[in-house]
């Protein structure tokens, strides 16, 4: 555990640096008296950075293993992979074929990887979710996409 | 006398039939949510927040209030039935609970949930309408670097009771600070952490990143196991009320509870959890038979439920008086009031009293709504948990899906949330609190606005943070809060140290 916190830190480390060197691209003051847009993330990434050496430190004594649960198993990978791979994919889908079918491909595909539920109820629910769920929004006057096809 | 005139115009707009059917709405929502496993009331609020986006501010906000609370109880429905807590509150609730449940006695540990919440919940508002004005009053008298030195107390508190490492959940909140510089620099307008990304120049926005991190990365770390309930006594639930013999007990129990969880809300970086927590220790202390705790006694239930919900509305006297959100759910609805146009503090008094009035009565309200329906409406509930977790997880991730986007019509929204989830599964796997990330995501402006102010007033000096007594004081308290969990957490490194030199 002592090793993966180390790497933690270590990339906590990079972040710092990174909040650094960002905030030397901005202006330190400001136009006037007081400090600039570059001065409160100046010192937020000086804190990073103490705070992670001083860990990084304390990781370096000794080591000790991974807690049993902490790596999922195959099953459990499967699943984040399944919800993962669904969930980006809608990121990219959304605009051109609009919140109906990506909703709806989006259901369809979970229910049966992650439920297993029956075509029809897979059908029944994925229709509600995306078609169903367009048009009470829509009556809440919160807008979905329609996508390229208008639907 | 005033109070209880502001207190009576508040509940002239909030008994109107508009304000009364978005608080039942919101209970409705609220205790819908609660139920679902993964999902507790931080992201439960967010998750609900455009269904208030074509509202008014004062509908929006009972109704956000109401969906707090709600999915408070909606926890405990499923901790009892299912032995499965909606969110850490409920966990201790489990314990008795779903005992008495399986004893055929489902309803009588609902009932005593139900009226524990009710009494702590009205008592809590009671005090926060005995303390608003006063409160309010006292921090008229804060400039810039009070509140600047403000916003560190109630930092340092969250970082100090948010996990079981200072150094995390200190980075934790300095993450989360640095997420909140992402956008246009409010004094200058230069863009900063905006890599020519042109969504970012909004900023990142809390709701997201909240979904993101309570409700995506909660899915998928149950995603790693199947998580499925058992229901205990098929779900039937009697009669809903305690035995005569018990009712002296879980008076005290509810007493006990209230005190605790109303004196826990006023305290930033609790959460209700420990109200929870600490409430079932206490019980467990005082009471005469503590060796029957765990195998369903009924004040094992009263209190901890009890405690929870006077800490939901005790919690809303820092955010309304001082504009100080002391957990993440009270965050998320200090997020809606700014999007409402309101801000919190003790202006907020002087600006909108009607509005803040009408929330507060609204409380009260709200709390006999969930009384009322909440006990006749348990077998319906009971009847949703038979629907699978599987099924319940692509609904909620629609649901998700649908805040992300409404916020601005933009799937960068949904992007940030997945990013977050993602981040928020990784913390979570590694012990990192998130609490105090979504914190400081909310307060980061507010933060650098008055530090950036405060030294302009002193021409760059930071002595304008020690020559003003207010202001003193509360970096005195910030440095002792900090010092003591340092403290706290240093012999138990040398204690750790020493063993493994052995070893």
């Amino acid at each position: 555990m002592r090793a993966l916190n180390r790497i933690v830190w270590s990339i906590f480390l990079l972040f710092g640096g990174f909040v650094i060197y960002e905030s030397l691209q901005l202006s330190y003051y400001g136009i006037e008296f007081g400090p600039g847009p570059g001065f409160f993330s100046f010192w937020l990434g000086i804190l990073v950075i103490g705070l992670s050496v001083i860990e990084i430190g304390r990781t370096l004594r000794a080591s000790d293993p991974l807690p049993e649960d902490f790596v999922p198993n195959w099953e459990g990978l499967n699943r984040i992979l399944c919800l993962l791979g669904a969930l980006v994919a809608t990121v990219f889908l959304m605009d051109p074929l609009g919140y109906k079918l990506t909703t709806l491909a989006f259901c369809v595909f979970l229910l049966r990887a992650l439920a297993g539920l029956s075509w029809w109820l897979t059908l029944l629910i994925s229709l509600a979710s995306s078609f169903g769920l367009f048009y009470i929004f829509r009556t809440l006057q919160v807008l979905l996409p329609t996508g390229w096809l208008g639907l | 006398m005033e109070t209880f005139q502001h207190l009576m115009t508040g509940f002239g707009v909030a008994l109107s039939l508009k304000n009364l059917l978005f608080a039942t709405i919101g209970c409705l929502l609220g205790t819908l949510i609660g139920l679902l496993p993964g999902l507790g009331p931080a992201a439960g609020t967010a998750l609900l927040i455009p269904i208030t986006f074509k509202l008014e501010p004062t509908p929006a906000i009972i109704m956000l209030a109401a969906i707090y609370y709600g999915a408070m109880y909606g926890g405990t429905i499923t901790s009892v039935l299912i032995n499965v807590p909606g969110e850490a509150a409920s966990v201790v609730t489990c314990l008795d609970g779903y005992e008495m449940a399986k004893r055929g006695r489902a309803g009588a540990a609902l009932g005593v949930a139900a009226i524990g919440s009710f009494v702590g919940g009205t008592a809590a508002t009671f005090g926060l309408v005995l303390m608003a004005l006063p409160l309010a009053r006292f921090a008229l008298r804060f400039g810039p670097p009070e509140y600047f030195s403000l916003l560190l107390v109630g930092l340092s508190l969250v970082m100090a009771l948010a996990g079981r490492s200072l150094p995390k959940a200190l980075m934790m909140g300095i993450t989360g600070l640095v997420f909140s510089l992402v956008g246009v620099d409010p004094v200058e307008g230069a863009p900063r952490f905006t890599f020519g990304i042109t969504p970012l120049l909004d900023g990142i926005r809390f709701v997201p990143v909240v979904m993101g991190f309570f409700g995506i990365g909660e899915i998928l770390l149950n995603a790693e196991k199947s998580l499925v309930g058992v229901m205990a006594g098929e779900g039937r639930v009697t009669s809903f009320l305690p035995e005569r013999g018990e009712w002296p007990i879980c008076l005290g129990s509810i007493l006990r509870g209230t005190g605790l969880g109303f004196f826990l809300g006023l305290i930033p970086g609790t959460n209700s959890a420990v109200a929870a927590f600490m409430s079932y220790a206490i019980e467990k202390k005082v009471s005469t038979r503590p060796e029957a705790f765990g195998t369903g006694v009924i004040e094992g239930v009263a209190a901890p439920e009890t405690a929870n919900n006077a800490y939901a509305n005790a919690a809303l006297i820092p955010l309304f008086t001082l504009g100080l959100p002391g957990s993440p759910t009270i965050a998320i609805l200090m997020g809606a009031l700014i999007m409402n146009g309101l801000t919190p503090g003790p202006l907020l008094f002087q600006q909108h009293a009607t509005f803040v009035w009408a929330v507060i009565a609204s409380l009260y309200i709200g709390n006999v709504i969930l009384l009322v329906l909440n006990l006749p409406l348990v077998g319906w509930w009971a009847k949703l948990l038979k629907i699978p977790y599987q099924v319940l997880v692509v609904l909620i991730l629609i649901f998700c899906i649908i805040g992300a986007y409404s916020l601005n019509n933009s799937v960068f929204d949904i992007g940030v949330m997945i990013i977050c989830g993602i981040l928020g599964y990784i913390f979570k796997k590694l012990d990192f609190p998130l609490a105090p990330a979504i914190l400081t995501l909310i307060l980061g402006p507010l933060m650098e606005r008055s530090l950036r102010e405060s030294l302009s007033l002193s021409q760059g000096s930071y002595g304008i943070f020690f020559t003003r007594p207010i202001s003193l004081v509360f970096l005195i308290i910030t440095a002792a809060i900090l010092a003591t969990s340092a403290w706290q957490a240093l012999p138990s490194a040398i204690r750790e140290e020493s063993k493994e030199a052995q070893v």
